[in-house]
């Protein structure tokens, strides 16, 4: 579960990138972050797997409260998220198959298992046969799907992804969000920022529209009623 | 913990980024540790020779060549304070150098004439008050048949002066060139996290551990000292055997003592494991805590 309670973010003295956003997400769900470019929707990300921390407010994911999360536990909690990024954020010295593994790499599993896992999610996003590839060997479409691949691999409960779709031509992002939507479906909260209107309204899932940094309309498409912010609002620092 | 075989991969792709400065890092680390490593191989042949005797000869009298030792010695022997004197000959003093410096023994054979000069070594008797051994040595200096005279203080007092001068020569020099050192490991370690600041970045977004993205740079910079101490080492034994080889060539009374023997393993090793304790100081150093996240959140 996400849960966000008054989280702002600014950025200097003068530029709000978030005001007061309230919002939360059941295990499960597949949401949709959308607005116009510059509305807020990848600094929303970034708080979430904690590349950057909220200026005011709180953040919990999976029932932790990661704004006073230690720093040396952050790592911890970013392995239990996938994230996507717009740029794929692939490393180009090292493989496919060694993008993919080198957090596993980390973890101390053994070389096979590290194969055996990255090969299954390979499979699943439809390039295992590209391995041993370099990412500049590949078209956008499949380093978007590698870097997929890379989020999903720990078996994440949550996935992130900042405009998945928006280097990809319609046929690939269909693609990449039906894969989204079978994660989703085996039981991962998806959360998608995409300014792709056509798109959200095909999938018909929930969205919350950033504008300016302010979120319009939370929950009310499920609930009808705003989030009850029944969490004490506490300063970070 | 990171996975040592992840670590040691990691810390090879490091060095193959950046071979220039990886090259000059191990080069300066060489030279540091070079230098500091040949005074203490001079300081070490210095040693061998202030090693003290059971017996320590107080005062020597270095003889002319035709000076009776035999009358000499009668007239030391008058004195109450002293206990023995030694006539040591040319050939004594020779096969005496021989069995101390074994190496040396071959280039000295060569020489038409005995290399030492007859001597006369005095003992004193335990009780001698302090100023005995100079005493003695004052007075013998004007006898006839008497070259020149060292007596044990002074000898003593200028032979460990000057070790002392050689050893601390090493440990300054060796200490400044150290430091240089290690801020050049530092700076390399600075330059290859730069290069691979996007990885990092990455690396970290994904979940890894700030102990996992720094084993390879400290493992890389460990490696890079213990080649450069290596390096060292080998440098140091190359002089060592070239200096011997020219000696025997070439021989040299006084240049001779500095290059008997090489340096003691355990002394020896002791270059490549400096080398690596300045590798892991100087990425210790560019790898704080602040300075990764300057540097990776640029990424």
């Amino acid at each position: 579960m996400i849960q966000l309670f008054g989280v702002s973010k600014k950025y200097g003295t003068f530029r709000d990138a978030l005001v007061d956003v309230s919002f939360r997400i059941d295990p499960g769900e597949f949401v949709f972050l959308t607005g116009p470019s510059g509305a807020g929707k990848s600094t929303l990300l970034r708080l979430l797997f904690l590349e950057e921390p909220p200026s005011a407010g709180q953040i919990i994911v999976n029932g932790r409260n990661i704004g006073v999360l230690p720093q040396s536990q952050i790592p911890y909690l970013r392995r239990t998220m996938g994230v996507v990024f717009q740029d794929f954020k692939l490393i180009g010295r090292k493989t496919v198959f060694e993008n993919i593994a080198f957090v596993q790499n980390v973890l101390g599993l053994a070389r096979v298992e590290q194969k055996r896992r990255a090969y299954h999610v390979l499979k699943r996003v439809g390039l295992h046969h590209l391995m041993n590839a370099y990412p500049d060997e590949l078209s956008g479409g499949e380093q978007q799907r590698v870097a997929i691949a890379r989020a999903i691999v720990n078996e994440p409960t949550v996935l992130l992804a900042d405009e998945p779709t928006g280097n990809l031509d319609p046929v690939l992002a269909e693609e990449i969000m039906r894969l989204f939507v079978e994660f989703n479906i085996r039981g991962t909260t998806v959360v998608v920022a995409t300014h792709d209107v056509e798109m959200i309204r095909r999938m018909g899932k929930r969205t919350l529209t950033l504008e300016r940094g302010h979120l319009h309309d939370p929950d009310r498409t499920r609930e009808g009623a705003p989030i009850v912010r029944e969490a004490p609002f506490l300063p970070l620092n | 913990m990171p996975r040592a075989r992840y670590v040691v991969s990691e810390a090879w792709s490091v060095a193959r980024s950046s071979p220039r400065q990886t090259a000059a890092a191990v080069t300066l680390i060489a030279l540091a540790l070079y230098v500091p490593g040949l005074l203490a191989l001079v300081s070490h042949n210095l040693s061998r020779l202030s090693v003290t005797e059971a017996e320590p000869t107080a005062v020597v009298l270095t003889l002319e060549a035709q000076a009776d030792a035999r009358a000499l010695s009668a007239r030391l022997a008058t004195d109450g304070r002293i206990k023995t004197v030694r006539i040591v000959g040319s050939d004594a003093a020779l096969e005496r150098f021989r069995r101390a410096y074994p190496d040396l023994g071959a280039a000295l054979s060569d020489l038409k004439e005995a290399p030492f000069p007859p001597s006369i070594e005095v003992v004193l008797k335990p009780g001698a008050p302090p100023r005995t051994a100079t005493e003695i040595a004052a007075a013998a200096r004007l006898w006839p048949g008497v070259d020149s005279v060292e007596s044990e203080e002074e000898f003593s007092r200028r032979f460990r002066d000057a070790i002392a001068l050689v050893r601390n020569a090493g440990l300054f020099l060796g200490a400044i060139l150290t430091l240089a050192a290690v801020l050049s490991v530092a700076s390399a370690v600075r330059l290859a996290l730069d290069l691979h600041r996007d990885e990092v970045g990455i690396m970290r977004l994904m979940g890894a551990t700030e102990s996992a993205i720094r084993a390879p740079f400290w493992l890389y910079a460990t490696a890079e000292g213990f080649v450069g101490g290596g390096l060292a080492l080998g440098f140091l034994y190359a002089t060592y055997r070239f200096a011997t080889h020219w000696l025997a060539r070439d021989p040299h009374p006084v240049l001779a003592v500095l290059w008997v023997g090489f340096l003691p393993i355990p002394t020896a090793l002791l270059l490549p494991a400096a080398g690596a304790a300045a590798g892991l100081f100087g990425s210790l150093l560019s790898l704080g805590r602040k300075e990764t996240r300057r540097v990776t959140r640029i990424a």
